[in-house]
């Protein structure tokens, strides 16, 4: 089993001597689905996006698809990891000036320098994956959130990446909004692709995760399976954080 | 009890009435005052004045001295801005139009330049020979076109993390909006033919263009930088969570986003630009407003004034109407993308 995510001892500190990170390791196979849970604030987010660079950290390593970073910014690997690691984020972050169609080949076309028939062919054809094809020549701002993120996720496997990351991409949505996302998020994981997701959806983390990753105040409390989790965590925290969820 | 009832009542009545004289007066003497006003304008602009002054001038208005016989070559210039104009307010169906009406509108300056100044087959005019609204359109097109790009380039200057970069347009942008736009007009016109070594000489309708473009260019950055400021930062983090680099960004990102959200100030400053250009009729451009001083120092239309300037604001009042409302289609068109 190939080791694509393997993240060694990372921390972060902010100026005020808070630690967003404290001393972080964890490990993602290929094809396996990784779901970070915790209270709001424990860092999750921050673990999350030092994967590709979008946030840096003080000590330890990551080594991604072969790539490693360390605290020295280095932006030409950065550069290289973000071609091969897609992402989504909680708020869509669709470009609003953009169609639909023009948000999700504008990566292949500058970035992988793509013919502009084959990026839009690939672009209609993820589009048709997440039952939004007639949006094509539409602006983000005249569809529905649940719409949006399916554009976003379309957006980030354009680059055909070799894994996602997902940062709370349903928190954003109204409840009925939900499932058409996390549908399309398990699709994803049952056809092999590697996903770290940040998410409340206890649901999901039960039926698609293979391994659940508890943070509290920037550290890692348990790592297990998602059957031990929610049946019989190992730490209090986490019989607490998982109490409070369920009320 | 009911003495109160009616004694309120005739209280109220008494307000009722008093105020509704009140309006009614005011609306009467208002009326009466419109009315009269506009029977005596009217009175004047059909029978007394004489509008020979502005019919008989028609073509100094538009042209200034340009050639008679050359004139088609203004004509086709201001017809085909026009016609840019119109493309670019109609409705985003065709893609391919869309994306080359940039380069559209940065050809009409090698095309102003062939059609008025001549050469490679066409007569040579000289630039003295330019005025009217044909400079005016000039000056305004070619300055904007200019000061646009620089604007820009100003404004992520000043957001630059490079110290010397950012100080650098900071003091430009801050000095050039601290001195009054004739100042920077006098500098053009009077200061750089001294700087220039002797036999080089830099036309004074360049001069001009120069002048208001360096002025321009600096409140155009401000507003762009507002423009970018209005962007939120989550934009630029899922850029660069797509591999696009810092180059990348600020072209397929932060310039499309900052002008859309800049647009209504940078009509603005078009419209301004338009209307500024009449300072150069007391440095010695005969554009629109110079025509009208030159035709008025002509004793045969001596003391016509009134008829001169109402015909000037007249024409000032529909192009500016004119820029306002393709700004304002195109801010329309841009709203839903």
């Amino acid at each position: 089993m190939n080791t694509i995510i393997n993240v060694k001892n990372i921390s972060k500190s902010y100026s005020r001597g808070l630690l967003a990170l404290d001393n972080v390791s964890l490990k993602v196979n290929q094809g396996k689905v990784l779901v970070i849970m915790g209270p709001s604030g424990s860092g999750k987010s921050t673990l999350i996006r030092t994967f590709n660079g979008l946030e840096a950290f003080d000590s330890g390593e990551i080594n991604i698809l072969g790539i490693k970073i360390n605290q020295y910014h280095n932006e030409r690997r950065i550069q290289k990891i973000r071609k091969r690691v897609g992402m989504v984020f909680q708020q869509f972050n669709l470009f609003p000036h953009l169609s639909i169609l023009d948000n999700i080949t504008l990566a292949p076309l500058n970035v992988q320098k793509r013919s502009r028939v084959d990026a839009e062919e690939y672009g209609m054809y993820l589009l048709n994956q997440m039952g939004i094809s007639m949006h094509a020549e539409k602006y983000p701002s005249q569809l529905s959130g649940g719409e949006q993120q399916r554009v976003a996720i379309a957006r980030a496997l354009a680059l055909k990446p070799e894994v996602l990351l997902f940062d709370e991409p349903t928190s954003a949505l109204d409840p009925e909004r939900i499932n058409e996302v996390l549908d399309v998020m398990r699709k994803l994981a049952q056809d092999g692709m590697t996903m770290v997701v940040v998410t409340h959806e206890i649901n999901f983390a039960k039926d698609v995760s293979d391994h659940i990753l508890f943070m509290d105040s920037g550290k890692v409390i348990e790592t297990s399976t998602p059957d031990i989790f929610f049946s019989n965590a190992k730490h209090e925290r986490s019989r607490k954080f998982l109490n409070q969820l369920n009320k | 009890m009911y003495l109160k009832k009616i004694k309120n009542y005739i209280q109220k009545l008494k307000e009722i009435l008093l105020l509704n004289s009140l309006n009614n007066f005011l609306t009467i003497l208002l009326i009466s005052t419109i009315l009269i006003l506009s029977i005596q304008s009217f009175n004047w602009v059909i029978f007394n004045s004489k509008w020979s002054v502005v019919t008989a001038n028609v073509p100094l208005f538009a042209f200034g001295t340009f050639p008679e016989e050359q004139r088609w070559r203004p004509i086709i210039w201001i017809v085909s801005l026009f016609l840019i104009s119109f493309l670019s307010i109609i409705p985003p169906k065709w893609k391919w139009l869309r994306k080359n009406l940039l380069i559209a509108w940065i050809g009409t300056i090698p095309l102003g330049i062939f059609l008025l100044y001549g050469g490679l087959g066409l007569q040579t005019v000289m630039s003295r020979n330019f005025g009217g609204l044909t400079l005016t359109i000039l000056l305004t097109v070619f300055s904007s076109i200019f000061a646009l790009p620089i604007g820009i380039a100003l404004a992520f200057c000043r957001q630059s993390s490079l110290f010397v970069v950012k100080k650098l347009s900071s003091i430009y942008i801050d000095s050039m909006r601290a001195v009054p736009l004739i100042a920077v007009l006098f500098f053009g016109q009077l200061l750089i033919p001294l700087f220039l070594p002797l036999g080089v000489e830099i036309d004074r309708v360049w001069r001009a263009i120069f002048a208001f473009t360096l002025f321009v260019s600096a409140y155009i950055a401000e507003d762009i930088r507002g423009g970018l400021q209005a962007i939120p930062n989550t934009q630029i983090e899922s850029a660069r969570s797509l591999g696009l680099n810092q180059f990348q960004i600020i072209r397929f990102i932060l310039i499309p986003q900052s002008l859309r959200i800049a647009l209504p100030a940078l009509t603005n400053q078009a419209i301004g630009l338009f209307q500024n250009t009449s300072l150069m009729s007391i440095l010695g451009l005969v554009e629109l407003l110079g025509v009208g001083r030159s035709i008025l120092a002509n004793p045969k239309f001596i003391g016509q004034y009134i008829e001169v300037y109402i015909w000037l604001a007249s024409v000032y009042w529909l192009i500016c109407t004119i820029m306002a409302l393709i700004a304002k289609y195109v801010e329309k068109r841009l709203k839903i993308a």
